[in-house]
C-alpha cells in the first residue's frame, strides 16, 4: 500500500516550493520549473497541481498582497507542511532503495545491436 | 495620465470566471493577469491574448471549475428550521389570511380527492379478469329507420357461434334475472327471498375471475344445480354447509347448490351473487334454450366471449352476417352482431353502460378547475401580502441568503399551507365518502393507506399544488431588491403586477359562472320534466306484480275493484312511460308483404287500460274484454309514421306483430303520449289484450286514506299468493327514477358550483383586502375633502364590476354551448333563454357585492385620521 501518494509533476511542484521557500506563488512556480526543468508549464496543470496537493495536505497557502500588474487580484502563496515535508522524504527514500538495489552489473551493460 | 494597460480578451476573461471555483478565481485571475502583462510587453497583445485564451481553455478541468451543487458544504438544518418556524409565525401572524388559504385549498383538495376515488372506481371496472383485453360482449345493432343498440344476441346465438367457429377460447351465455323469488324450506317454516340470479354456462367462470372456494365447477353443466357466493350462502343458510343445500326458484324447480365463490368484488357489472346452471334454463323458459330461437332478442341473455390470442375482432364481425341471411331470412336485414370489449361495457351508455366517459371527463375536469381555483386564490393573496414581508427578505439578502434559498424557503411555508389543507380534505373527504357512495349507490372506499394509487395521487397533488401555487409569489418574493426592500420604498407594483392578479380574479369568475350556468340550465330542465304533461295520468296509481298469469290474475282483479277507494283497476305489461319493461317488434299492416321501416312498442293491458290511465282516444272505440290477441289500438305517432294523415284511416285495417303470430284489425288511435322519459321521442305504440304477458297491476286510488287502501290491497294480493312477497311501487316514483342520473349529476353540480363560487369570493375578499390597504391614504384624503361614502365606495365598485363582467362574457358563450350540447341529449327540452344568464349574473353580483361590500365598508367608514397620521 501506498503511504503517500506523489506523482512526478506532482514532487517537481512541491520541490520547486520548496526552493522558492517564501516567494512561491502560482507565476513564480510556473517560471522556476520552465527555466530549471526545461519544460512548458500550463497555468491549469499547474493550479489543478497546486490544489490537488493542497487538498492532500502537502502544500498549505496564505493570501498575499495585490498588485497593480496582477489587477488587484492577491497572490497566493503556497509552502510545504510537514506533512508535505515527510511525503518528499519517503519518495525520495523509496527512490533511494530502488536504485541501490539495482545490481551494478544491469546498469553497467552495454547492448549491442547489430 | 496613466498608461492605458492592455487588456486581456474579455469573452474568455468571462468564461473563466464563470467556470472558475470561487475560491480559487481571484489568485489564479491574479496569475493569469501577471503574466498576460509580461508576456504582452514581451511578445505585444496579440501573442498574449492567444495564450491568454489558451491557458483558459486548460484551466478548464476538474478541480478548478466549480462544483454544480454549491460548494459551500455547511450545515443547512438550522436553516431549514428557521423556514419552518418563520412559516409558523407568518401563519399565526395573519390568521385571517392563513384561514382563507387553507380553507379554499382544502375545498378544492376535498374535492379533487373525492373525484379522483369516483372516477378511479369507475376506471377500474371489471379490469381483474385474466385476459380482459381479449373478452368481448356480443351485441346487436338494429338497423331500421333509426339504429337501435341491443347490449345482447338471439339466445342461441352463443351456442351457434362455439359451434360454428374457432376464433373464440371460450364463449359463455349468461342470463339474468333480477328480483327473482327463491324461497327456502327450513322444516315447517320456508323463507322466502327476492335476490337477482343469473343461468350461467360452464364457461363464464373460465372467462371471468370469479374463483370457487368450495365445489367444483364439473357438476355445473347438470341441470338443476346452483352457484352462490359466501355471502349469500351465509344468508340462506347460516353457518350451515351450503353444498348439497336446497332452494326453489319461483315455486317452480329445485337447484341444488354445488359451488362457493368467493364474494364478488365491488367494482364489477355482473353483479349475480346466485348461478344457476344453464342447462336448467329449459325450465324457466322454452324460447331461451331453443335452437332457433333466432327471431328475436332478450335484454336478459349476454352473451360473452373470450377469443384466440391474435385473434382481430374485426374479422369475427365479418363472419358474423352469415348468422342473419341463414336463421333469419324473412326478417329483413335488421341484425347486426358486434364485438363489445368488455372494457368499454361500463362506460358505453348506448349498451347500457353506467357511467359514460363524458361524465367522467366532464367530472375530472371540474375537479382540476376547482383546485386551480384554490390554487389561484393562493397565489392572488400570496402576492398581495408580498410588501408586508419585503423587510424580511432585504434582510435575509443581506445576510448572505442566495435568491434560490429564499425561493425554496417560501415553497416550503406554502407547502406547510397545503399540508395543512391536505390533512383537513383527507379528513373531510374520509367523512364525507359514505354519503357519498349511498346518494350514487356506489361501495367506494376511502382508505389512504391501503389504496395506493389514492396515496399516490395524493402526493402528487400536494407537490403540484405546492409548486403550483408557491412558484410565482416565490418569484416575486425572492425578486426583490434588498435596499429597497430595507428602505420599505418598495411598491406594490414590483410585488407581482395588478394585472395578474386581476386576471386571477377573472379565471376564478369564469369557472364558478360557468358552473352557475350549467346548473341554472339544468334545474330548468328538471323543471319542464316536472311540469311537463307526460299525456297520461300518472298520479295516485300503485304498481303491484302481478303473481302469477292464470285465472287467478282475473280474481284478484275484481278483488282490488271492489275495495273502497279503489277509482280502476287494470292488468298490463307495463304502465305507458316504464323503464323496465320495453319490448318492440316489427310490424306488418294491412295486409303487406313487407314489414315497415319502423318498430311499433308493446303496451298490452286490458280493457281498462284507457280509463286507468286517462288515455284519450281521438278515433274508433276501446278494445272488447279478452285474454289473448283480438284487436289493436295504435298511437297517432303510428299512423304519422306510415304517412297517412287521419286516424280514421287505419280503423279496420289488419295489423300482424311479434312475426305476424298476434293479427287482428286496429279498432282505435289515442292521443300521443310519452312512452320513455324525455331523453328519447314518442314512439309508435300498439295496445292490446295478451293476459300471459301481464307483468303488474295498476290500480288508482284516491289519496284520501291512501294507508288503508294499500293496506286492503296487500291483505288482498298476500292471501292469494302466500308464497310470494309483496310489493307495491307508486307510478310518480318510477317516473321520477327515469331522470335519476339527471337528478344527482344536478346535485353535484349544485355542490360544485357552490364550491367554485365560495373559492371565488374568497380570492375576491383577498383582493379588496389588498386593495383597500393600498388606497388607504387615497381613501382617507378623499373624505377629508368632502368625499361621500358612496362614491368612495365606487372606487371598490367599479373595479369588481368590470372583472365580473369580463368573466361573465367569457364564461356565458362556453356555457350556453356545453348545455345546448348538454340539452341535445333530450328530445324534449327547454330553450336556453336570455333570463337564465340575467339568473346568473344576479346571483354572482349579490355574492360580489356583499364580499367586496363588506370588506370596503370597512375600509371607507375608517376615521381618515388614522389612515393619514400613519407617515
Amino acid at each position: 500500500m501506498k503511504k503517500y501518494q506523489l506523482g512526478e509533476f506532482e514532487e517537481v511542484v512541491m520541490l520547486t516550493v520548496g526552493i522558492l521557500y517564501d516567494e512561491a506563488y502560482g507565476v513564480s512556480i510556473k517560471k522556476e520549473i520552465e527555466s530549471r526543468l526545461k519544460r512548458g508549464v500550463s497555468v491549469g496543470a499547474l493550479q489543478t497541481a497546486l490544489r490537488r496537493l493542497e487538498d492532500k495536505g502537502y502544500l498549505k497557502s496564505r493570501e498575499g498582497e495585490a498588485t497593480e500588474e496582477r489587477a488587484g487580484r492577491p497572490k497566493k502563496y503556497f509552502s510545504i507542511t510537514a506533512y508535505g515535508k515527510k511525503a518528499m522524504e519517503y519518495t525520495k527514500s523509496t527512490r533511494d532503495e530502488l536504485w541501490s538495489a539495482i545490481p551494478k552489473v544491469a546498469l553497467d551493460i552495454k547492448i549491442v545491436s547489430n | 495620465m496613466k498608461k492605458q494597460r492592455p487588456y486581456p480578451p474579455q469573452l474568455s476573461l468571462r468564461f473563466f470566471r464563470w467556470f472558475c471555483h470561487p475560491k480559487l478565481r481571484d489568485s489564479i485571475e491574479g496569475d493569469l493577469m501577471e503574466l498576460y502583462e509580461e508576456r504582452a510587453k514581451e511578445k505585444g497583445k496579440r501573442k498574449a491574448d492567444i495564450r491568454f485564451v489558451l491557458d483558459v481553455l486548460l484551466l478548464f478541468r476538474p478541480g478548478i471549475i466549480k462544483p454544480t451543487e454549491g460548494y459551500q458544504n455547511l450545515n443547512t438544518y438550522d436553516m431549514y428550521k428557521n423556514y419552518f418556524v418563520t412559516a409558523w409565525r407568518n401563519v399565526v401572524r395573519k390568521k385571517s389570511s392563513a384561514a382563507i388559504n387553507v380553507f379554499g385549498l382544502t375545498l378544492g383538495i376535498t374535492c379533487a380527492l373525492i373525484i379522483f376515488a369516483l372516477v378511479s372506481y369507475h376506471l377500474s371496472f371489471d379490469n381483474f379478469h385474466h385476459d380482459s383485453d381479449r373478452i368481448y360482449r356480443f351485441v346487436t345493432e338494429e338497423h331500421r329507420d333509426q339504429v337501435d343498440y341491443e347490449a345482447s344476441v338471439p339466445p342461441v346465438f352463443g351456442k351457434a357461434f362455439r359451434e360454428d367457429y374457432t376464433f373464440a377460447e371460450k364463449v359463455a351465455r349468461l342470463c339474468t334475472r333480477t328480483n327473482s323469488l327463491i324461497t327456502i324450506e327450513k322444516g315447517e317454516i320456508s323463507e322466502k327471498y327476492t335476490d337477482q340470479i343469473a343461468f350461467a354456462e360452464p364457461a363464464f367462470f373460465e372467462i371471468f375471475n370469479f374463483p370457487l372456494v368450495a365445489g367444483t365447477l364439473d357438476q355445473f353443466a347438470k341441470p338443476n344445480t346452483a352457484i352462490i357466493t359466501e355471502r349469500v350462502a351465509k344468508k340462506y343458510f347460516g353457518n350451515e354447509i351450503p353444498l348439497g343445500k336446497t332452494f326453489r326458484f319461483y315455486n317452480n324447480f329445485d337447484l341444488t347448490v354445488t359451488g362457493v365463490l368467493k364474494d364478488i368484488p365491488v367494482n364489477t357489472d355482473l353483479r349475480s351473487e346466485i348461478y344457476f346452471s344453464y342447462s336448467t334454463i329449459k325450465q324457466y323458459s322454452e324460447w331461451y334454450a331453443a335452437d332457433d330461437a333466432w327471431g328475436g332478442i332478450t335484454s336478459d341473455i349476454q352473451t360473452f366471449t373470450r377469443l384466440q390470442p391474435g385473434v382481430d375482432p374485426l374479422e369475427v364481425e365479418q363472419v358474423l352476417p352469415a348468422y342473419v341471411k341463414k336463421y333469419r331470412a324473412n326478417s329483413k336485414n335488421v341484425h347486426h352482431y358486434k364485438l363489445q370489449p368488455l372494457t368499454d361495457v361500463h362506460f358505453n351508455a348506448k349498451y347500457g353502460g353506467v357511467m359514460d366517459m363524458t361524465t367522467i371527463s366532464i367530472l375530472s375536469l371540474v375537479g382540476f378547475l376547482l383546485v386551480f381555483t384554490a390554487c389561484l386564490n393562493f397565489i392572488n393573496l400570496a402576492t398581495a401580502q408580498a410588501v408586508t414581508r419585503a423587510r424580511e427578505v432585504g434582510v435575509r439578502k443581506v445576510l448572505g441568503g442566495f435568491r434560490s434559498q429564499l425561493f425554496w424557503q417560501f415553497t416550503i411555508e406554502t407547502g406547510l399551507i397545503v399540508l395543512l389543507a391536505t390533512l383537513l380534505a383527507v379528513t373531510v373527504a374520509h367523512n364525507t365518502m359514505p354519503y357519498i357512495n349511498s346518494f350514487f349507490d356506489l361501495q367506494i372506499s376511502f382508505n389512504l393507506f391501503s389504496d395506493l394509487k389514492l396515496s399516490g395521487f395524493l402526493v402528487a397533488l400536494i407537490f403540484t399544488v405546492t409548486f403550483f401555487s408557491g412558484a410565482y409569489p416565490g418569484i416575486i418574493l425572492s425578486g426583490f431588491k434588498p435596499v429597497q426592500a430595507l428602505k420599505g420604498k418598495l411598491k406594490a407594483v414590483q410585488s407581482g403586477s395588478f394585472n395578474l392578479r386581476r386576471s386571477l380574479i377573472v379565471a376564478q369568475f369564469t369557472i364558478a359562472q360557468l358552473l352557475l350556468i350549467g346548473l341554472i340550465v339544468m334545474v330548468f330542465q328538471m323543471k319542464y320534466f316536472g311540469n311537463t304533461d307526460m299525456g297520461f295520468n300518472h298520479e295516485a296509481v300503485v304498481i303491484i306484480p302481478t303473481g302469477s298469469n292464470d285465472e287467478k290474475l282475473n280474481s284478484l282483479k275484481d278483488q282490488f275493484s271492489v275495495v273502497p277507494k279503489v277509482e280502476s283497476v287494470t292488468a298490463c305489461f307495463a304502465p305507458p312511460a316504464s323503464n323496465t319493461n320495453q319490448w318492440s317488434t316489427s310490424v306488418l299492416y294491412d295486409n303487406r308483404s313487407e314489414a315497415e321501416t319502423f318498430s311499433i312498442s308493446y303496451k298490452g293491458g286490458d280493457e281498462n287500460y284507457l280509463a286507468t290511465f286517462g288515455l284519450e282516444l281521438i278515433a274508433g272505440r276501446n278494445l272488447t274484454t279478452s285474454d289473448t290477441v283480438r284487436e289493436f289500438i295504435v298511437n297517432e305517432k303510428f299512423v304519422a309514421k306510415l304517412g297517412l294523415s287521419s286516424p280514421e284511416d287505419v280503423l279496420g285495417k289488419q295489423l300482424g306483430v311479434n312475426g305476424n303470430s298476434w293479427k287482428g284489425p286496429i279498432v282505435g288511435v289515442v292521443k300521443d303520449f310519452h312512452d320513455q322519459s324525455f331523453h328519447s321521442d314518442i314512439e309508435p305504440i300498439f295496445i292490446t289484450t295478451r293476459k300471459s304477458t301481464y307483468n303488474v297491476f295498476a290500480v288508482k286510488i284516491n289519496m284520501k286514506d291512501a294507508a288503508n287502501t294499500l293496506t286492503a290491497l296487500e291483505k288482498i294480493w298476500s292471501n292469494m299468493y302466500p308464497e310470494q312477497i309483496y310489493k307495491y311501487d307508486f307510478l310518480d316514483d318510477q317516473i321520477a327514477s327515469f331522470y335519476q342520473t339527471e337528478q344527482r349529476m344536478m346535485t353535484v353540480i349544485q355542490v360544485f358550483a357552490c364550491i367554485a363560487i365560495i373559492i371565488g369570493a374568497l380570492g375576491l375578499y383577498g383582493l379588496v383586502s389588498f386593495m383597500a390597504v393600498q388606497k388607504t391614504k387615497e381613501i382617507g384624503i378623499r373624505k377629508v375633502l368632502g368625499g361621500d361614502v358612496a362614491q368612495i365606495l365606487w372606487i371598490f365598485g367599479k373595479e369588481f364590476t368590470v372583472l365580473v363582467a369580463v368573466a361573465f362574457l367569457i364564461a356565458a358563450p362556453v356555457g350556453w354551448y356545453v348545455m345546448s350540447q348538454w340539452l341535445s341529449n333530450y328530445v324534449f327540452k327547454v330553450d336556453i333563454s336570455i333570463w337564465m344568464f340575467v339568473l346568473e349574473l344576479f346571483i354572482v353580483a349579490i355574492v360580489v357585492m356583499v364580499t367586496v361590500g363588506y370588506r370596503s365598508v370597512k375600509a371607507v367608514v375608517a376615521n381618515p385620521v388614522e389612515s393619514l397620521r400613519s407617515e
